[in-house]
């Protein structure tokens, strides 16, 4: 087994380089939206026969056991080339989850079907009534001998539709503080009483879905941890992956497209696009030296504080701020449903589209807001 | 850079801020503060001279000049330590002579300017908002801070690529005044005879002032840092409807905006900084770094001490109220050494684009 933290930082940034450059399926790169699994499966198991899957999980459970800056490094590559994101929360969110708080046995029969792609995971956290507000959630699973029954509905559930399993967070108590009656449930989706129906998005697409729960029936020993800890469990794995929401790899992305997009409507070398072409491009390079203080964070091997909202609340805003300047200078071609002239690059609403949940996902920016005044800037109440 | 230089390097910027501390005290001493706005000349010789035992005035001067020979790192901790005092001293003004006068070989005037004993003001500006050095013999030269506190200027005169430096004792030179919001002075200096103490070629004025522009972009963070802090402490404590006003969500909402800013900003300054300390980092990347920073200085420290005041409220447009400080110190600074467009520009030219 490789020992890739003995690498030097350098060798293994060119060793992932090396890999996706001759590897990666070039119609992949960039994809408009987050991929399928049908669509993205191929890299899958190229990844797969590397064994790349789960970089952060330990050796001897079929990861790669890379420490957190080595990690980085392999995102930062492969955003740098463009690799798409595949339907990936078993690998980033449940697995975490199981090598820290599950038994066994749930490690033993999930783990390996995760590395093989046997499994799908979806995340079922947010319903209707409780979006920002999560701990409010409804979605109740009670107990009945060697079963929970589990009723309700989850909605934004990304790519559900590929999913064959789900991870909840369902309440199992109603009688004391929200936040302590949520246990962490996993449901095999091809349960009778399990429905899935995909949301149309702004940008015309199914990548969320809501998902009916119906008297489901599920199994004692799929609930992780012990009960009512799933909000604990949940939050401990917000981990170092906050940071990601914060990369500024859109954003990059985006300028080079309005630059793309300047040249082709002829206002590029305009003093004023070139103004506030400017002023992005300083943004984004000021972005990205607030970013590398937070990778030094992780380097050093500490954990992230609160004020990782900064990044994920900076970048949302830039991108939005650079498409929303496509769309000025896009002229009627930034009402056209289609990329201008075929071409992938030239599509200033389709970006701009893509721009928006960006403020709301993950934490709306006014939620980050408030975690900052409170938690960073000890603000009252 | 090594782990051990880097660490090295770490060690400075703390003992600076540091010994900072003992002189400047952050939050400043405002009564030194209020006593000198306004008088001449501005700020407090015997300071000054402080600062020189200190070696601050000489920081980024080679030791065997007679400097402390420390990097930018360490210079940016010492002037947003400095603007977060307000300290009327104008450190990052006497740095650049020193630095000019080290340059040029001129160790007499040096030596008494690194020691504090002497105030040796650059007369380099001809044009408001301008960050180029057109060397005129005749021009009036411009905005010279706390001149009536100057013992000479160094006035730099075009010559074929370079310039020649002619050092002006402030005695007997036509120097006229005008006060400045933070309560110190513009001078403008007609300058006539001296002597010269050396040459030196346009890349090496050009790095003097980008240095002094970065040491600005770094007094900017430190005021609105410190106006800042001074404002959330007010958020805290102001009463009403009955709650303290910072428990109210628009308020807590702009103070997490402003706090971003302020990130970014020490962000900027701070890998600015990091890359004039790397002796490979090519001098293009290094103009493109500092001309970001010293323009995101400028626009957030406006932002975060305009905001501090409304903030703040009625007491906020008082001239008791201290946060006031903040705000006039912003103005002056904010467009001295280039303005924020200014600097847009430089950073436009100077960084190419990376393709995504």
């Amino acid at each position: 087994m490789t020992d890739y933290n003995a690498m030097t930082d350098e060798d293994f940034r060119a060793e992932v380089r090396r890999f996706v450059e001759s590897e990666y399926p070039a119609h992949l790169r960039n994809p408009p939206h987050r991929l399928h699994w049908q669509e993205g499966e191929e890299w899958f198991r190229i990844v797969q026969k590397k064994g790349w899957v789960a970089p952060g999980w330990p050796q001897e459970l079929g990861g790669m056991g890379l420490d957190a800056s080595k990690q980085i490094i392999l995102i930062e590559e492969y955003e740098r080339y463009g690799v798409a994101r595949l339907p990936d929360h078993g690998v980033i969110m449940l697995g975490p989850l199981l090598i820290r708080f599950g038994t066994e046995a749930q490690r033993a029969r999930f783990l390996p079907r995760i590395l093989a792609g046997e499994d799908i995971w979806c995340q079922g956290y947010s319903e209707p009534g409780a979006g920002s507000d999560l701990a409010s959630l409804r979605t109740e699973a009670v107990l009945e001998g060697d079963h929970y029954v589990v009723n309700g509905q989850k909605i934004w559930t990304t790519l559900a539709t590929d999913a064959n399993w789900i991870f909840c967070l369902v309440r199992t108590d109603k009688s004391g503080k929200k936040q302590e009656g949520i246990s962490f449930l996993l449901i095999d989706m091809k349960s009778p009483g399990v429905t899935v129906r995909p949301i149309i998005n702004l940008g015309l697409h199914d990548e969320f879905c809501e998902v009916f729960f119906d008297n489901v029936q599920v199994p004692r020993e799929n609930l992780v941890g012990e009960p009512n800890k799933g909000w604990s469990m949940a939050k401990a794995l917000l981990g170092f992956e906050r940071i990601f929401l914060g990369s500024p790899r859109q954003s990059a992305y985006a300028l080079s497209r309005l630059r793309m997009l300047a040249e082709r409507m002829g206002v590029y070398d305009e003093p004023e696009f070139q103004e506030r072409y400017t002023k992005l491009r300083c943004d984004l390079e000021d972005h990205k030296a607030l970013y590398e203080t937070f990778v030094a964070v992780l380097r050093r091997g500490e954990p992230l504080g609160a004020d990782v909202s900064m990044l994920k609340l900076h970048q949302s805003d830039l991108f939005q701020r650079i498409t929303e300047l496509m769309l000025e200078i896009g002229g009627e071609n930034a009402g056209l449903l289609k990329p201008m002239e075929g071409n992938r690059d030239l599509h200033p609403s389709g970006q701009f589209i893509e721009a928006r949940p960006t403020t709301i996902y993950g934490g709306s920016s006014e939620i980050q807001r408030g975690i900052l005044a409170k938690a960073v800037l000890e603000l009252p109440g | 850079m090594s782990a051990m230089l880097e660490d090295e390097r770490d060690d400075a910027i703390r003992m600076i801020r540091d010994s900072a501390a003992g002189i400047a005290p952050r939050g400043g001493d405002r009564k030194r503060i209020r006593a000198l706005r306004f008088q001449s000349p501005g700020f407090d010789p015997a300071v000054w001279r402080q600062m020189g035992e200190q070696g601050w005035i000489g920081l980024r001067v080679p030791e065997e000049q007679g400097g402390a020979g420390l990097g930018m790192g360490a210079f940016c901790a010492l002037a947003e330590e400095l603007g977060a005092a307000l300290a009327p001293e104008p450190l990052v003004h006497g740095a650049l002579s020193a630095r000019l006068l080290a340059e040029a070989g001129a160790t007499g005037p040096l030596e008494r300017l690194v020691a504090g004993e002497a105030l040796v003001l650059t007369a380099w500006q001809e044009r408001a908002g301008s960050f180029d050095v057109p060397g005129t013999p005749e021009a009036p030269r411009l905005f010279l801070p706390m001149a009536d506190g100057a013992q000479s200027f160094l006035v730099p005169l075009r010559q074929g690529e370079g310039f020649s430096l002619i050092l002006q004792p402030a005695e007997g030179a036509d120097l006229t005044l005008e006060p400045t919001q933070d309560g110190g002075s513009f001078g403008t200096l007609r300058p006539r005879g001296g002597e010269t103490v050396g040459t030196l070629s346009a890349a090496q004025m050009e790095a003097a002032l980008e240095e002094a522009a970065l040491g600005t972009a770094a007094l900017l963070l430190g005021v609105m840092d410190q106006a800042f802090a001074m404002t959330l402490d007010y958020l805290r404590t102001r009463q009403q409807f009955g709650k303290p006003i910072g428990s109210f969500q628009a308020l807590q909402h702009r103070a997490a905006d402003l706090k971003v800013q302020i990130a970014l900003g020490r962000a900027s300054v701070e890998s600015a900084a990091m890359l004039c300390d790397r002796a490979d980092a090519p001098a293009a990347q290094r103009r493109a770094a500092i001309a970001r920073a010293k323009a995101r200085a400028a626009d957030a420290a406006l932002l975060v001490t305009r905001q501090a005041i409304q903030l703040h409220g009625g007491i906020g447009y008082t001239d008791e109220a201290d946060i006031g400080l903040y705000l006039r110190r912003a103005m002056v600074l904010a467009n001295q050494f280039g303005t924020a467009a200014l600097h847009r520009r430089r950073f436009a030219a100077a960084q190419p684009e990376v393709e995504a």
